[in-house]
């Protein structure tokens, strides 16, 4: 019998006291570790937050925001512009349009287009072989009838216009990287480029693949690539080059808006600002790519500030109990430690064998907590989001379902309401454990034992040998 | 092979100081069973800590073949106590939660001895004092008081020690049980030369000696040994 078995034999000696503790110390190193998995698990979705939403700022002509259009077509000059202001990291010209189906059955007042503005949400620009994957539904269809027509005539069956975005680089209207499911990005940016990106949903309704053809106008366009944008409505749009949208479209040097990446988070705000004072309020309208990020970024802040707390917190009382209840051993085998001494035993023999006690105990507590965390760390993380999220998402108009917003109301154009809140945003948290939690969490239990093991091996050493003759 | 000069250990209580052992001389030499009487609280347990290094006298010299533990410092007391005495206690002072070879290994463990060798000898040591192998594996809290001081004279023989120390090894047990283990430590004293030395308040135990010391009032004197028979 060694130094290692016999501590492993003197952490049961009292097997109901050392229940006891080990199951104290599962629960409070459990709640540690499961705070530690919230902790990193927050710190992974406001990464995720910031990468999918991005530095964000969208540049659009003034009042042409909304479902009704309006405003003077930016231009390249402006572009120019923007992507001087500091901390402008990247700028990109878009020019978004409306194409309609060119088999009868597209939606209405496409002669109204020049004069609305071709950015304007009701007109479109051009036509397309394509048919929307989405129905337009009954809000869609009355607003149809009564923004198309003005009069109360039967609604006529149509379809919705298809979304055809103008780009020049390789990043959604967005400002995020594309999801390429098939296929490739462009590599002809050209007027004459023949080259589209179709939406999952749209190319499934239109039964393309990639290198299927299909028209915009009068050109035949090449698919080079199938994306997905995470959404239905997303998905049932379609990318060009902008110089063949701004050909095909007979809008040359006009943009609808400009996307801009500002270089972080932190000066999004101060770059709107700037934007907006170089371009003139008056001309253009400078908006967040979310209004509810820096909100959502924040809410989730408190909750990883919390669960760090708690994460300290809880292997501090861990350590104290080790701590405690090490000290009450020592006290209680004080006269063992004599014998021990008695009989030849040196300090670091001794202290050696209280340490190892502490191990086991800290170790055993350690599997038992892992399995509390492996359960409770998934429900602390949501109770801590919903209880931060939900007083910034008070007070806030939520609109309804993702289908029933926006310019063209059921069925048709806005998708995810301006409004829609922090919550909304920050969606599921779902918790995982990476080598920084393991990491993080392994110095954690180190400083538990030590805290709990070091000052009772160093209480053992001042224990005198004469302690064995105590009570003889 | 053991030397006792002037011994002296002062204690203060309040205002008051108390010498339990008041300036003892006294020497033994090898593979003598020497036995020290004296009533209780006459400074018998006082005058064994000193001289097994478990507390430092405050003058005096207690010198052990040929060295004079007064003078070590701690880290070589604890290889004195490991390699040179072997202790014996009135409440045996084994390990409750190991088994008797356990304990008796427990010594050889910190000497460094390797497994192999201190099962080997704690089994035969155990033999030596009479207890079977069937006892060899049961833990400590569960033998007789008798038993548990047979382990516990292994235990104080383990690294072969030159002198061993025992408080009142009888004084927990029954008359019997008693003279069984004085019979047992005069054996091993004569068959191994170690040197034995026992306080006691225990007249028949002191009778079994070689040499008796009287403890009173802090100082010790030699008493005549009458043999029987």
């Amino acid at each position: 019998m060694g130094v290692v078995s016999r501590s492993v034999g003197n952490a049961f000696r009292n097997k109901v006291r050392s229940g006891a503790v080990i199951v104290i110390l599962a629960v409070a190193i459990g709640l540690a570790l499961a705070m530690l998995v919230a902790n990193q698990a927050v710190a992974s979705k406001v990464d995720s937050l910031k990468a999918s939403i991005g530095n964000n700022l969208t540049i659009n002509p003034a009042g042409a925001r909304g479902g009704f259009g309006g405003g003077t077509p930016l231009t390249t000059a402006q572009l120019t512009k923007a992507a001087a202001v500091p901390h402008v990291a990247a700028a990109q010209g878009l020019l978004a349009v409306r194409l309609a189906t060119n088999n009868g059955t597209t939606t209405g007042s496409s002669g109204s287009s020049n004069d609305s503005g071709r950015a304007g949400r009701f007109g479109t620009a051009g036509t397309t072989s394509l048919q929307s994957a989405v129905a337009p539904g009954v809000l869609g269809a009355r607003n149809n009838s009564a923004g198309a027509s003005g009069g109360t005539a039967a609604t006529p069956s149509f379809s919705l216009p298809i979304q055809a975005t103008g780009i020049t680089g390789s990043l959604t209207a967005s400002g995020t990287a594309f999801n390429i499911t098939s296929g490739s990005g462009f590599s002809d940016f050209a007027g004459t480029s023949t080259q589209a990106l179709v939406g999952s949903t749209l190319a499934t309704k239109n039964g393309l693949k990639v290198g299927s053809t299909f028209t915009v106008q009068d050109r035949t366009m090449k698919v080079t690539g199938i994306f997905d944008a995470g959404t239905a409505f997303d998905n049932n749009a379609i990318y060009l080059p902008l110089a063949a949208t701004q050909t095909l479209t007979d809008q040359a040097g006009q943009l609808s808006s400009i996307s801009v990446v500002v270089d972080s988070i932190d000066n999004v705000s101060t770059t709107q600002t700037a934007l907006t004072d170089a371009l003139g309020s008056s001309t253009v309208d400078v908006t967040a790519g979310s209004t509810n990020l820096q909100s959502a970024v924040t809410s989730l802040g408190s909750v990883q500030n919390i669960s760090l707390i708690a994460f300290i917190a809880s292997l501090v009382t861990a350590g104290l109990i080790v701590l405690l209840i090490m000290i009450m051993v020592v006290r209680e085998r004080r006269r063992e430690i004599g014998v021990l001494k008695a009989i030849g035993a040196g300090n670091r023999t001794i202290g050696l064998q209280f340490v190892i006690e502490a191990l086991v105990l800290v170790a055993l507590g350690t599997v038992v907590g892992s399995i509390v965390a492996a359960f409770s760390s998934n429900p602390i993380v949501s109770a801590l989001v919903a209880s931060n999220t939900t007083s910034n998402a008070a007070g806030r108009p939520r609109q309804g379902a993702a289908n029933a917003v926006g310019g063209f109301g059921g069925g048709g154009f806005g998708g995810r309401g301006v409004f829609s809140g922090a919550n909304q945003l920050i969606g599921t948290i779902s918790t995982s454990v990476g080598w920084q939690t393991l990491v993080i969490g392994a110095v954690g239990i180190l400083a538990i034992a030590a805290i709990g093991a070091l000052v009772p091996a160093l209480l053992t050493a001042k224990v005198r040998p004469i302690e064995v003759l105590r009570g003889e | 092979m053991l030397t006792v000069t002037n011994i002296v250990k002062k204690f203060n209580s309040g205002e008051r100081t108390i010498k339990p052992v008041n300036g003892i001389t006294f020497s033994v030499e090898q593979g003598t069973f020497a036995a020290i009487l004296g009533k209780s609280g006459s400074g018998k347990s006082t005058l064994l800590s000193l001289l097994g290094a478990l507390d430092k006298a405050t003058s005096g010299e207690v010198i052990v073949d040929g060295v004079n533990i007064s003078a070590l410092p701690d880290s070589k007391l604890t290889a004195y106590r490991r390699d040179d005495i072997g202790f014996v206690f009135q409440q045996y002072n084994l390990i409750p939660n190991l088994s008797a070879k356990e304990n008796v290994m427990l010594p050889m463990e910190f000497a460094g001895v390797s497994h192999a060798e201190r099962s080997k000898r704690a089994g035969a040591l155990l033999e030596q004092v009479e207890l079977t192998e069937e006892m060899h594996g049961r833990l400590a809290n569960r033998l007789s008081g008798g038993m548990q001081q047979r382990v516990a004279i292994a235990r104080a023989l383990a690294n072969e020690p030159k002198l061993i120390l025992a408080d009142e090894p009888t004084g927990n047990l029954d008359d019997e049980t008693g003279e069984l283990i004085i019979a047992l430590l005069r054996r091993l004293s004569h068959e191994k030369k170690t040197t034995i030395l026992v306080v006691t308040h225990d007249h028949a135990l002191a009778g079994q000696a070689d040499r008796k010391f009287r403890l009173a009032r802090g100082t010790l004197t030699e008493e005549a040994v009458r043999r029987q028979g």
